[in-house]
């Protein structure tokens, strides 16, 4: 299992780096399609199959679809200008996205994890009928109020869509 | 159990082997057996198929757009309704008034989609 | 068994990715598929935590989460097109509606 988390890892890795630094956009959105699909394999190794089944039909199935769509509706090249109006830019975010990136490894490394009250284990999950079931339970009975919520921002997401998108409304 | 994920992987490899095998004995093949000489019908891609119209990265149209868009908000509708169809036992009348009122609001955007003409081809 | 600080660490370094791609890039596009990574950095931490502490609602909220960032998705995409459209650049240098 531990060098399995490394062949998951690194790719993840190295696949974010090259969303970041791909010159082509659709590179870009192809190199998110793998890294998504890392994260989604990663899921699975933490017991969380039915995030990861929704992360490879959501994410790397439907939102990458669209981000395909725009980059080819927009045409290609038309990305960035060559010539850089903050010169500064490039050091000064490496510099402080370095030290947020140590900041955040430390507070991560030191701190230490307790199990809550009453936690489950992967086989309690499995003996109360598997992970959807146990999600599912929570989400219509705890998690209620977000899930009706949810309804009205995808009611608002559907008409900001439309209003923005429609030639004509 | 992520073991039981193990037949994915498998296949998995078996797709991405079989990709890589096809490209790597189609490069084999041609470097074993084919002449190389200059012509400007070998550079098309599809030698002795049909022209290709245009370059392959086309724009698109927007009005395909909106439908994508579309297509994904109600795609996260149905995501919840996984986890929802296999408790909904246990959940009783209670579950089936949860879903009926987030279906519910959906709906109503999809009246307002319906009444703007968002769905009809311009 | 994979301590679970690694994953946390994984995380980290993936939102300090999707950061300096927000910060560096000047694509719009581009800095949306940073978000994305941003995302996805905070979804492996909760899922992390919710396998580390036995309790299954970080995962019920990485659910949520999804469903907020394919609104997302679906919004700013289309904001990214309008400004297309109007400005004729994606490029977030150029595009300072302030400062007409």
């Amino acid at each position: 299992m531990e060098a399995f988390f490394w062949v998951v890892a690194i790719p993840a890795t190295v696949s974010a780096v090259g969303v970041v630094m791909m010159r082509d956009t659709v590179y870009s959105a192809l190199l998110l399609v793998v890294h998504l699909l890392a994260v989604a394999v990663l899921f699975v190794l933490l017991n969380a199959q039915l995030i990861a089944a929704v992360q490879v039909v959501v994410y790397a199935g439907a939102i990458m679809v669209l981000f395909l769509f725009v980059i080819m509706m927009l045409g290609l090249g038309r990305g960035e200008g060559v010539k850089e109006k903050l010169p500064l830019q490039r050091p000064v975010a490496l510099l402080f996205g370095g030290a947020m990136a140590i900041l955040l490894g430390v507070v991560m490394s030191q701190t230490t994890i307790q199990p809550v009250a009453g936690a489950l284990t992967p086989g309690d999950v499995l003996a109360m009928g598997g992970n959807t079931q146990v999600v599912g339970r929570l989400l219509f009975s705890d998690y209620l109020l977000a899930f009706e919520v949810t309804s009205i921002l995808l009611l608002v997401a559907i008409i900001g869509a439309v209003v923005l998108a429609k030639r004509r409304l | 159990m992520p073991e039981d994920y193990l037949p994915i992987l498998i296949y998995f490899l078996i797709a991405v082997g079989f990709a890589l095998a096809g490209i790597a004995t189609s490069h084999l093949l041609s470097f074993l057996f084919v002449r190389r000489r200059a012509a400007k019908d070998k550079l098309i891609p599809y030698e002795s198929g049909m022209l290709p119209q245009g370059p392959a990265r086309r724009r698109f149209h927007v009005q395909f757009y909106l439908v994508a868009v579309l297509f994904i908000l109600f795609d996260i509708e149905i995501v919840f309704l996984f986890p929802w169809a296999v408790v909904f036992r246990e959940l009783q009348i209670l579950g089936l008034i949860e879903m009926g009122l987030f279906i519910l609001v959906l709906f109503l955007g999809l009246i307002y989609v319906w009444k703007k003409g968002a769905l009809e081809w311009e | 068994m994979v301590p679970v600080a690694n994953y946390l660490i994984l995380s980290a370094v993936l939102f300090t990715i999707g950061v300096l791609g927000v910060l560096i890039r000047r694509n719009a596009i581009v800095i949306f598929m940073s978000i994305e990574i941003m995302l996805n950095a905070a979804n492996l931490a909760f899922i992390a935590l919710a396998d580390a502490k036995g309790s299954l609602a970080g995962q019920v909220f990485v659910f949520f989460v999804l469903a907020v960032a394919a609104a997302e998705v679906a919004v700013g995409l289309a904001i990214i097109v309008a400004i297309s459209r109007q400005q004729g650049t994606i490029d977030v240098d150029e595009i300072n509606l302030l400062k007409w």
